[in-house]
């Protein structure tokens, strides 16, 4: 496995107050396929800055609601 | 298991058994005339033959699966994909070379020809193969 991007996301959790969003539906609003949008969420992928405001989008929140900086990353 | 890493294996499984089916009819014509290197002419139908079974199971994958099988490489995928086609061009070119080289030594342009035909086949099969490790690592 590669090394993990210093980037933290609340992904599921948003999809799982919006109405228990699977992954495939998540992945097809926002053009990526459900591997893609299970790799966002274990962290071990960052979303281009297009998904990533798609998916900030859809939620209904800023992308800094979705995303943000892992703090303890050196 | 995501469509385009079963894709691999199943179309790395199909170019594996391709090669050795290869080498199985070049050896089989090279005991039928006595000559190290058998004649092009032989390999037409092979390559007529791969090219349709290639054609079928990728129908085959479509037809059981056709949104993936319909849908491009996502952002996450396409510079997978892209790395694997560089290394599998690095094999493809090495291949290239060693047959020229060969040729230099040899002037057998029948034999220039087998081994160009055998690194484009090994070169598939490490795309394949180069695109299973990249998605399993970046999945």
């Amino acid at each position: 496995m590669g090394k993990s991007p210093p980037i933290t996301n609340r992904v599921r959790e948003l999809r799982e107050t919006h109405g228990q969003m699977s992954q495939a539906a998540l992945g097809d609003a926002i053009g990526v396929t459900r591997q893609t949008v299970i790799a966002i969420e274990q962290g071990r992928y960052s979303p281009s800055l297009e998904s990533a405001f798609r998916i900030a989008r859809i939620f209904g929140v800023g992308i800094e609601d979705v995303f943000g900086w892992d703090e303890a990353h050196p | 298991m995501s469509f385009r890493e079963k894709s691999a294996w199943v179309m790395g499984a199909l170019m594996v058994a391709a090669g050795l089916y290869y080498v199985d009819i070049a050896l089989a014509a090279s005991r039928g005339i006595g000559q190290a290197t058998p004649p092009v002419s032989l390999f037409i139908p092979f390559t007529l033959l791969v090219v349709t079974v290639s054609v079928v199971v990728q129908a085959a994958m479509a037809i059981l699966a056709p949104k993936a099988a319909s849908a491009p490489a996502d952002e996450r995928e396409k510079p997978l994909l892209d790395r694997a086609g560089h290394w599998s061009g690095i094999v493809l070119g090495a291949g290239a070379a060693t047959s020229l080289l060969r040729f230099v030594y040899q002037q057998d342009g029948i034999l220039l020809f087998h081994m160009i035909m055998a690194s484009l086949i090994v070169s598939q099969i490490a795309e394949y193969a180069f695109q299973i490790v990249l998605i399993r690592r970046n999945s």
